[in-house]
């Protein structure tokens, strides 16, 4: 059994400053209440501000080069009005180029060698050239532009990744053309995980149809991603990690990267 | 950390470590050539247990990218001299 931080406690262990957003409220638990119960893999929306403040703010920081996740506050009318946290995180105008299929095999067949000549280079330099795969933001003519959004879902209980894709004159892409967009190994995933199915629903805040990667699942898998190790000494989840965790999952889907620099904090924080 | 000459590829040592249901490996440990990809850890797995579906991560903190290359995990993540793999295949994939 696992002891699940309060929000009191865990927003001790915040690792990061909140600096572009305003000040989380500290708890929604009574004062010195933690809640000790076999987690379930879910958070409440107040751990989902928290963790998306982190998550914010984090990626920024490993991410200088990629447009950032900004908590866009929404306070009217929705299922969750009397929350004084409600909104989203959003990430929006991502360049999608996509190698054709000559330079993809191309890459194939040179990436052993290419290998070879990177392990001579620092590491920086390496991570730039295994990086170039899918996301670059330049100036994005002839590719794809693509718009995300983290949502909390009270229903589930857990975030959720909408999405919308559109070419650079404006006109949005069909679930087709985004998958031609997507990495290889993200079709698979799609193919082969049940969960991981994506449809077209209306975005809780815009009220306009957005592509949506269905939560059902999520907790179950993020609950095996912290709990799946008995041996571990960790004895408590950390609220702040719960996006970066979720998202490294989730990122594979639609062929965003989570850089390793982001993942050490939480791997830090985690033992 | 990667910086070494062409010719002597750095081998990380790769522990499999399984979860919940999976099936345990009779030989869980293995050497990779850093210089792989993270899919390669993945394919074999899916060979060995005879899954498609199988929910990979590692120190219970987070599931890498599978073009991620084995070294850089290791460089960030390894502990005594190994990678720590976690894997599952049960749950709510099905």
């Amino acid at each position: 059994m696992k002891v699940l931080a309060s929000s009191s406690s865990s927003s001790s262990k915040l690792f990061l400053s909140l600096s572009p957003l305003s000040a989380p409220p500290t708890t929604h638990h009574p004062p010195g209440m933690d809640i000790i119960i076999p987690w379930d893999g879910s958070l409440s929306s107040t751990d989902f501000y928290l963790s998306a403040s982190a998550f914010s703010h984090n990626w920024k920081i490993s991410n200088p080069s990629l447009p950032p996740w900004l908590w866009l506050p929404s306070p009217k009318h929705s299922f969750l009005s009397s929350h004084k946290v409600e909104g989203y995180l959003s990430l929006e105008n991502m360049c999608f180029i996509k190698l054709t299929e000559e330079q993809e095999s191309n890459r194939n067949l040179t990436s052993k060698q290419e290998s070879d000549h990177d392990v001579s280079l620092g590491e920086e330099e390496e991570e730039e050239r295994f990086d170039y795969a899918t996301l670059v933001q330049s100036d994005c003519h002839d590719v794809n532009h693509y718009d995300f959004h983290i949502v909390y879902s009270p229903s589930y209980r857990v975030p959720v990744l909408y999405f919308r894709a559109y070419h650079s004159d404006g006109q949005p892409l069909s679930l087709n053309e985004i998958e031609k967009d997507l990495p290889a190994h993200s079709s698979k995933l799609r193919s082969e995980s049940k969960w991981t199915f994506i449809t077209d629903e209306e975005h809780p805040y815009l009220n306009r149809p957005w592509f949506k990667l269905h939560p059902c699942g999520t907790s179950d898998w993020m609950k095996l991603l912290f709990h799946g190790d008995p041996s571990s000494s960790k004895n408590g989840f950390v609220t702040e990690q719960y996006l970066v965790s979720w998202f490294s999952v989730i990122g594979q889907v639609v062929g965003l990267k989570v850089p390793l620099g982001m993942l050490d904090t939480v791997v830090a924080s985690h033992s | 950390m990667a910086a070494e000459s062409p010719s002597s590829v750095r081998k990380v040592v790769v522990h499999l470590r399984a979860t919940g249901d999976a099936p345990i490996l009779k030989q869980s440990k293995f050497k990779i050539a850093g210089t792989d990809k993270f899919a390669k850890v993945i394919d074999f797995l899916r060979r060995q247990l005879h899954r498609e579906t199988l929910f990979v991560y590692v120190n219970s903190a987070f599931s890498p990218n599978p073009d991620e290359l084995v070294i850089d995990l290791y460089t960030n993540f390894g502990f005594d001299g190994k990678l720590v793999v976690n894997y599952a295949c049960s749950m709510a994939w099905g």
